[in-house]
């Protein structure tokens, strides 16, 4: 019906639909992978039943959140981690980053490779390489004792526990992020440091006045990661403390898991409350953007 | 702006992928997006594999599937009870997938909750103690083997009961779980005690001669894992007592057995004649390496303790101590065990139930060679074969098999439920916060009771 100098579409409108047909295939598989378990999940967390016994209960799953005290527990417990080891991993990043990002430094591939290196690790096997070193008579209590220290029970107690997860979380994913805040400092140009050094500034200065501005976008980006990231926290929390002692390192994660396969299988419940962690990861994303996004 | 909420949701994606997959999958944990996201990618293409491997009933006549996990135990066993089948009927083989067994049992979940049956094998194993949580949350797996000629008369009653549920049978029982007492005989001298000693007492007198065995030797009496719940379980069953009363209602903080196990237990902690281990390994190392005088447990822990060749004819086996004040006190328990059931999946059910009933169900030829397995039958004919009689080395030359035997056929039967583990789960954190952070027995009971109500009201 059209010509060849007759414009069926408009030259623009031809853009536009090539644009829109090279996104539908992935358009499709999001929708398909992701949005319609999404929606099937909601639908499930409205139902109420052990095993395959469900009844539609409205929003009795959600209520039963609010009475839930291993619930709070875990919440809790996910927000300790949240909170102590997300700066301090995030911080510990950006000053390994920019002391890589040294021109003057040497061997700087060896180090960055070393400092990355532990992402490359599977999760549960570094737990579980954790775990062994924290044990009893394991590594780290060898150390210790052979420092004339004592040696501490780790996983008998709730605070060296949570510590110990902290710290193994630190180990694992500090390189991960400080590629991210290297790739960021390579977009600095360098002469803007050499300016403000013939300005009289010190190190520490141009990196508060130059680096932590500049690299705010990788901030964020690194921030919202993390947060999502330790929200769904779970192979350290099964694999390195098993939740223990007790509960008091149990993540969500690892609880709506237990909801779902250790405990008498209540997948309505566990539904819902992967629905409370999605709500919970959302908020806090955009908070962080609306803080950290000055555009 | 509607970048930002195209961000927003993005990154919430990953938190929806969990709750898709029925609630937490294993959505790895970490803290940074993507790098997480292709480990979780990585683990489930391992588990898919896994699947794969993990073979499914087959419409092969002569060819049955079976899912069990310890290559030196059952999977020896049912390999071996095929061999002795296949005796009269040509051509008979079975293919063997070596699955652990919670693994076995999320994998019948899944397939439960999928309405997908299709990937089960005909056989498979589980643990007694899960088995009425399977039998009551998911009865389409199961075929109903009652009435199928196989004689559960000749099973020990507390065994059957495992797999029963409202009458019917489910189950073959295999293993036993019969509580024994290892010590340490040469440890035991130096205290001044033998093992008799050690045989046919109360807890009360255990726990004196411990202290005894502490401050002559150094040694803690007993280990157990931090957490675990194995002994207090045992003692609780010794009196025939459960965290479950009849009509199935959670039975915790007003349940004297409950009180009294976790005060014996942790008293023992306190002086220092329990020794509480963090993991499995742990536990194995501190029996092996001579770190605690004796270990109680289900009778498949003897195959750790004469790991250690080294060591033979300094243990000896006896039965567990026993509780007195509640109930009908006894020095016999249960830990452990597993019965074999045929899935619905499974196609030519007469040929597995006549594999069953023929082999774990009917062969002294097979429950006699088992017995170096440490596999010890429940089917009471076994029992009077004379390889149950033979004198074990390794614990001075000890009837040990006869001994175990005899202790099986006296356990108090109780009632488990479909929320077994539930209860053993709870009771396991308030024992943690008993002895770990000092929180007084009553306090902790009570929660573990309301968090086991609490599970059950969902």
């Amino acid at each position: 019906m059209s010509g060849p100098n007759k414009k069926g579409m408009s030259l623009e409108k031809k853009h536009n639909v090539t644009g829109w047909v090279f996104l539908i295939p992935a358009t499709a598989l999001i929708c398909w992978m992701s949005f319609y378990p999404m929606i099937k999940a909601f639908i499930m967390s409205m139902q109420t039943g052990i095993g395959i016994n469900l009844t539609f209960g409205g929003a009795a799953n959600y209520l039963r959140i609010l009475k839930d005290p291993t619930f709070k527990q875990c919440l809790f417990n996910t927000f300790f981690y949240l909170i102590i080891q997300v700066p301090v991993m995030l911080v510990l990043a950006l000053a390994l980053a920019s002391m890589l990002n040294n021109k003057h430094l040497r061997f700087k591939g060896l180090f960055r490779t070393a400092i990355f290196l532990p992402c490359a690790t599977s999760l549960v096997s570094y737990a579980m390489i954790f775990r062994s070193m924290f044990a009893n008579d394991g590594f780290i209590n060898t150390v210790l004792r052979g420092f004339g220290m004592n040696p501490i029970m780790w996983f008998a107690n709730a605070w060296t526990a949570r510590a110990v997860i902290i710290i193994a979380l630190i180990w694992r994913w500090t390189g991960y992020n400080m590629v991210f805040y290297l790739s960021g400092l390579q977009n600095i140009e360098y002469s803007v440091y050499e300016a403000a050094k013939i300005d009289g500034a010190s190190p520490v200065q141009s990196f508060f006045k130059i680096t932590v501005p500049l690299l705010k976008p990788t901030i964020l980006l690194t921030t919202i990661m993390s947060t999502n990231g330790t929200l769904q926290l779970f192979d350290e929390s099964l694999n390195l403390t098993n939740g223990g002692p007790g509960k008091s390192t149990m993540t969500l994660s690892h609880y709506i898991y237990n909801t779902s396969f250790v405990q008498s299988p209540n997948f309505g419940y566990a539904a819902a409350m992967s629905i409370i962690v999605l709500i919970m990861v959302a908020i806090l994303a955009v908070i962080q953007m609306k803080v950290g996004d000055e555009r | 702006m509607r970048k930002k909420i195209v961000a927003a949701m993005l990154a919430s994606m990953m938190v929806v992928s969990l709750a898709a997959c029925g609630g937490g999958d294993d959505g790895s944990g970490s803290t940074g997006g993507d790098t997480k996201k292709e480990e979780t990618t990585g683990t489930d293409e391992k588990k898919d594999d896994a699947a794969d491997d993990a073979v499914a009933a087959t419409d092969d006549e002569n060819t049955l599937t079976v899912w069990c996990w310890d290559p030196n135990f059952n999977i020896y066993a049912i390999n071996k009870a095929a061999e002795i089948y296949a005796k009269d009927h040509e051509g008979f083989n079975v293919k063997v997938t070596e699955i652990q067994s919670d693994d076995i049992e999320t994998k019948l979940t899944t397939a439960m909750s999928a309405g997908d049956l299709s990937t089960l094998p005909d056989i498979f194993l589980m643990q007694d103690n899960s088995f009425q949580k399977y039998a009551t949350n998911y009865p389409d797996i199961f075929v109903d083997l009652t009435d199928k000629g196989i004689d559960y008369t000749q099973f020990s009653e507390a065994k059957v009961a495992y797999s029963t549920l409202d009458g019917k049978n489910y189950g073959v029982p295999f293993d036993n779980g019969a509580a024994i007492s290892c010590y340490r005989t040469d440890m035991l001298e130096q205290a001044g005690y033998t093992v008799d000693d050690f045989t046919d007492i109360t807890w009360d007198d255990f726990m004196e001669k411990a202290k005894v065995v502490k401050e002559k030797t150094g040694q803690p009496l007993l280990t157990q894992q931090a957490g675990s719940t194995d002994i207090i379980m045992m003692m609780i069953q010794s009196v025939g007592a459960s965290c479950f009363t009849e009509d199935g209602k959670a039975n915790i903080v007003d349940n004297e057995a409950v009180k009294k196990a976790v005060e014996i237990y942790s008293q023992m902690v306190k002086d220092g004649t329990l020794l509480e281990v963090t993991d499995w390994d742990q536990y194995v190392a501190s029996i092996n390496n001579g770190t605690v005088a004796g270990v109680i447990n289900g009778c498949w822990i003897m195959a750790t303790v004469t790991a250690q060749e080294d060591q033979s004819g300094k243990w000896a086996v006896t039965n567990m101590p026993k509780m007195e004040g509640v109930g009908e006190a006894s020095n016999y328990s249960n830990n452990g065990g597993s019965s074999w059931a045929v899935t619905s999946n499974c196609k030519k059910p007469d040929v597995a139930v006549d594999f069953l009933k023929s082999t774990f169900g009917g062969s002294t030829e097979l429950y006699d060679d088992l017995i170096a397995k440490g596999a010890l039958a429940t089917w009471a004919p076994a029992g009077d074969s004379d390889v149950y009689n033979q004198e074990v080395p390794f614990f001075s030359n000890d009837k040990v098999y006869a001994k175990i035997v005899d202790f099986a056929t006296k356990t108090p039967s109780n009632v488990t439920g479909p929320f077994y583990y539930d209860a053993r789960d709870a009771i396991g954190v308030a024992l943690s916060q008993i002895t770990q952070q000092g929180i007084d027995i009553g306090t902790a009971l009570q929660e573990a009771q309301d968090t086991v109500d609490f599970t059950m009201g969902g």
